[in-house]
């Protein structure tokens, strides 16, 4: 089932959380199997692997994407970064101290994904607690009913007012 | 939960692609991967061989001038949200890809993948039939173009031939006078369409001209609602709905039923839809309806 158009094995070079990283992967390695098995990388969850979850949210040269719904090849000269780059020296980001403080996970399965996705954005484009929500919409979370998170993001990034729905 | 193996290339030129595609019946082109590679984690789709287009030189334009909006095919679903000159040009883009899936989502998905992909709930497809947007597709025989309008033919099956690519679409300016919107019913924010209406209505003195109505998540494929075009023609702010109502639920006749909702719910719903969108619509008299 080879064909001579194209091959099952290919040269990946990225960058993840500052540090290159060259490894030769099959073409249907998916990009959250590279960062957790061959980087070893674990805090990058794997839940639904279909897009749907959000617990496999990386960043790719800026941008938030679903680790779990991309091929380790797709993303060959990029830019990643994983949960492990937010914490330096054990100290936490004002988010990861805020979802610490207001009790913003139980499990923590889902926390690296909502983490990333936030990381993503610029907070100014996000001023009401609806945006904050919207935004949050692509990461589910089983156990704090989101409330805590959502007061979390609000309390770091200065987004005052009452939501208007309750979604 | 994992690929099957496959074979993966990623050209520089269209004309590779173009090869490697014809290459084999079972290759398949990769764009973001948001809908191809979680079907192929549940391994509904096998191919032998990718045939990734990001690097693929000429693919990744995105320009606006005063015919419209063009979209290559390497174009993110972001990257045209993010666009105020292509919503100033057609408003309508921005209104239907607030609603496809989620930020995380349009970062990798494109346009033309969810054009190409033609599930029978997407927005963009009813939204470029609405619009009147034309695809440009390659395939062995050279390059040709091809109205939205007619391309749907069921659920994930369009006109496209498995050795074509779709190297762009474009969507003509939005015409004085008229406002384009996108709406719909979904479970939550993010998630499908239980049922959507893309609309493009020509508005006189506040009154309804005429419209290009198309639902999506509606029956097997976006569809043109050719009742509702007729009954809704002089619709204006004021008048009863029930015309217009009863018009949408006869176009949908052919409403598929499933776990989210039953195909009666789905005609009445759209129903529904089109009577809320048509009245505020001709309520804002051609002004900032359905931006949001
Ligand atoms: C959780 C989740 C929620 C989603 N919600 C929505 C939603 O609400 N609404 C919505 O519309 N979509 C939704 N999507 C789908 C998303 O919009 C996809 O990005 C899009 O349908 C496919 O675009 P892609 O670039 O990722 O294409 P790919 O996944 O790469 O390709 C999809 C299919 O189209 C073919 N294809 C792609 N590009 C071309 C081309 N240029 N020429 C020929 N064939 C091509 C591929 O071979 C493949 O068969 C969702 C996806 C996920 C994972
Ligand atoms: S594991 Fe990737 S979205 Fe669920
Ligand atoms: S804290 Fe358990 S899933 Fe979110």
């Amino acid at each position: 089932m080879t064909s001579d158009q194209g091959s099952r094995e290919i040269d990946l070079t990225v960058t993840i959380n500052g540090m290159e990283v060259r490894r030769r992967v099959p073409a249907r390695l998916l990009l959250s199997d590279f960062i957790r098995d061959e980087v070893g990388l674990t805090g990058t969850h794997v839940g639904c692997e279909h897009g749907y979850c959000g617990a496999c949210t990386v960043i790719a040269d800026g941008d938030a994407i679903r680790s779990c719904s991309t091929l380790a090849v797709q993303v060959d000269g990029s830019d990643i970064r994983t949960v492990e780059d937010l914490a330096s020296d054990g100290e936490l980001t004002p988010m990861q101290q805020a979802f610490h403080e207001n009790h913003a996970m139980q499990c923590g399965f889902c926390t690296a994904g909502f983490l990333m996705t936030l990381e993503s954005v610029d907070p100014d484009d996000y001023r009401e607690p609806e945006q904050v929500v919207e935004l949050l919409s692509g990461n589910l979370c089983r156990c704090t009913g989101y409330q805590n998170i959502v007061k979390a993001v609000c309390s770091v990034w200065g987004v005052e007012g009452r939501r208007r729905d309750s979604q | 939960m994992k690929p099957a193996a496959f074979d993966y290339c990623r050209p520089a030129s269209i004309d590779e692609a173009a090869a490697a595609l014809a290459s084999s019946d079972s290759a398949k082109v990769l764009a973001g991967g948001q809908s191809l590679v979680p079907s192929m984690n549940f391994r509904i789709s096998q191919p032998s061989l990718l045939v990734d287009i990001r690097d693929v030189e000429g693919l990744d334009g995105l320009e606006v001038d005063q015919d419209g909006v063009s979209i290559g095919a390497s174009v993110t679903q972001s990257r045209v949200m993010n666009s105020d000159e292509a919503y100033s040009a057609v408003p309508g883009l921005r209104r239907a890809l607030r609603f496809v899936g989620h930020l995380q989502i349009r970062n990798r998905g494109t346009v033309c993948g969810s054009l190409a992909h033609a599930d029978p709930a997407a927005e963009l497809p009813a939204l470029a039939m609405a619009a009147g947007a034309r695809l440009t597709v390659r395939g062995p025989q050279g390059e040709r173009t091809a109205a939205a309008d007619g391309f749907y033919l069921g659920p994930y099956w369009t006109g496209l031939e498995q050795s074509e690519i779709i190297t762009g679409v474009c969507f003509p300016a939005e015409a004085p006078g008229t406002v384009t919107v996108v709406d719909e019913i979904a479970r939550r924010s993010g998630d499908f369409a239980v049922v959507g209406l893309a609309a493009a209505f020509d508005l006189e003195d506040g009154s309804v001209g005429g419209a290009r109505l198309v639902s999506f998540g509606v029956s097997g494929r976006p569809q043109r609602l050719a009742a509702a075009e007729e009954a809704v023609r002089g619709f204006h702010a004021g008048a009863a709905g029930d015309g217009l109502y009863g018009a949408a639920y006869e176009d949908a006749a052919d409403a598929v039923g499933d776990i989210h909702a039953s195909g009666e719910y789905r005609r009445e719903a759209l129903g529904s839809l089109l009577v809320r969108t048509a009245r505020a619509v001709s309520a804002s008299n051609g002004g900032k309806a359905g931006a949001r």
